[in-house]
């Protein structure tokens, strides 16, 4: 019997809204969440860089208990989106369903706020490190939290795979499920890295946007990082059905692969190929029924490569899709950008509402789809696809259903 | 030798999350609501803040069976080399 896999949760943390409900007004209204900030460290180094950082949550963090306010803030933006998740999914975690329920929660770097200022501490002012400074640093310090705090004894580990991350997460959770491995499962990412050592190390690679996240305008210069997480409880569908659960739509396909070519420059071949891996199994009639939200980084061969993958993809019908970059409204979350941006997908399938690309100021011949440019678009869309493509050239894309 | 302890007393109330009254020798570890992360934080810091050393194995506990603050902060004066 095949066993299909839905979402019945959704639970985020973003720069541009901390809860779905402030994240989906956030992303309708066009507004970016990107400014500019200084970052500093021992008093003596500094930058200044245009960056989405998650603000006014100090609170609900001391509300996550002490056990998480002595984790490094990665871990702790993740089990604030958990939380949000597993509230709207209705599941309680018993003794039965917690040995059922796989956690599988990445991040593209992990504690590294934590590692800089052990090492700030430790050359600048001459101070041992923390003694919890593993604990916080390791990458599986969120689904060790999360399968500690629920009592999750299913499959639980962290996926790693740069700005892939979280769609690698939630891509193999599926298939976890789908294995008859698990039948519940949280998938997402999580990261935090604004922090003076890594935008030091992210400024010396040249990629950084000057003043914003631009995807497929002319005028594109750069990425901009931000923070966050997006988490997503996964079930199996008759599970779901059984305990009468409001589904959210359906996981339709999952396509990974790797370009095998560069650590920078993305693949056209790679994109389109893990595109088409997850529409394999798919019956699409109506491709103005698609949205895509895409990579779009921003940076100068990101969003000509993308959209030529995208291209060769649909064909002709390509001009009828929806696309869509909200990176350019909450930045560029690393690891956690495939959690909240399949969250921006699902909710955009189930509002019918596309969500824009905002700062779209000037049209680029090679970046010649329809990308909703500024201002959300009413649609109805019936598959909605979540694209990530990581430095390292790893891809990963998921294509979401209505049920 | 009291201002010792008084400074013990004061680096285990940072980490005491759960404590509501006053923290003496006769307060139960169990009402700190402190787990085994507060236990290497409050060595790091004793360690720390008042230039000791406490020669400890996270994974021989010998706090394990303690019952009161006082019991703690008798163990920590017999581990430390001061």
């Amino acid at each position: 019997m095949t066993r299909n896999v839905v979402v019945t949760g959704l639970g985020v943390v973003a720069p541009n809204g901390a809860s779905i409900q402030d994240f989906w007004s956030g992303l309708t209204s066009g507004k970016s969440a990107i400014l500019k900030r200084e970052y500093s460290a021992a008093d003596k180094y500094s930058l200044t860089v245009p960056v989405a950082p998650v603000d006014g949550v100090e609170d609900r963090i001391k509300g996550l208990g002490v056990q998480l306010m002595r984790a490094d803030r990665f871990s702790q933006l993740a089990v604030m989106a958990a939380e949000e998740a597993i509230e709207q999914s209705g599941l309680e975690f018993g003794e039965a369903l917690g040995a059922r329920t796989a956690c599988i929660i990445g991040t593209g770097i992990g504690g590294q706020i934590t590692f800089d200022e052990g090492y700030v501490n430790m050359l600048c002012r001459e101070r041992r490190p923390h003694p919890l400074t593993i604990l916080k640093v390791i990458p599986n310090a969120p689904a060790s939290q999360l399968s500690i705090r629920h009592g999750l004894r299913g499959p639980a580990f962290a996926v790693s795979s740069a700005c892939a991350t979280g769609a690698h997460a939630i891509g193999v959770c599926s298939d976890l499920i789908k294995s008859g491995a698990a039948d519940v499962g949280l998938a997402g990412a999580s990261e935090a890295i604004l922090c003076y050592g890594a935008l030091e190390s992210w400024r010396a690679m040249h990629i950084l946007a000057d003043e914003t996240c631009r995807p497929f305008s002319k005028n594109r210069n750069g990425l901009v990082i931000g923070e966050g997480a997006g988490v997503l409880v996964l079930e199996e569908e008759s599970h779901a059905k059984a305990r009468g659960a409001d589904i959210l739509c359906r996981i339709a396909g999952f396509g990974m692969n790797a370009d095998g070519k560069d650590m920078i420059n993305p693949a056209v071949e790679g994109a389109s190929g893990a595109m088409s891996l997850a529409l394999e199994k798919m019956k699409i009639d109506d491709r103005s029924r698609v949205y895509v939200n895409a990579h779009g980084t921003g940076t100068l061969l990101n969003d000509p490569t993308e959209t030529k993958a995208i291209r060769s993809v649909f064909g002709a019908d390509a001009d009828k899709l929806a696309v869509s970059s909200t990176k350019s409204m909450h930045g560029h979350l690393l690891g956690a950008a495939g959690g909240v941006e399949c969250i921006a997908s699902i909710l955009a399938l189930k509002n019918g509402v596309v969500p824009p690309t905002a700062n779209y100021d000037e049209p680029d011949p090679e970046c010649d789809l329809n990308y909703t440019p500024n201002n959300a678009e009413e649609r109805d869309i019936s598959v909605a696809l979540s694209n990530s493509f990581a430095f390292g050239g790893l891809n990963a894309v998921i294509a979401f259903e209505k049920v | 030798m009291a201002d010792f302890e008084a400074s013990l007393l004061e680096i285990i109330k940072e980490h005491a999350v759960g404590l509501t009254g006053e923290l003496t020798r006769d307060t139960q570890i169990a009402d700190l609501g402190i787990d085994s992360f507060s236990v290497v934080e409050i060595i790091y810091e004793v360690e720390e803040k008042l230039g000791v050393e406490v020669p400890f194995n996270a994974n021989e506990n010998p706090f394990g069976d303690m019952a009161s603050v006082g019991d703690l902060i008798d163990a920590l004066n017999k581990l430390i080399k001061k």
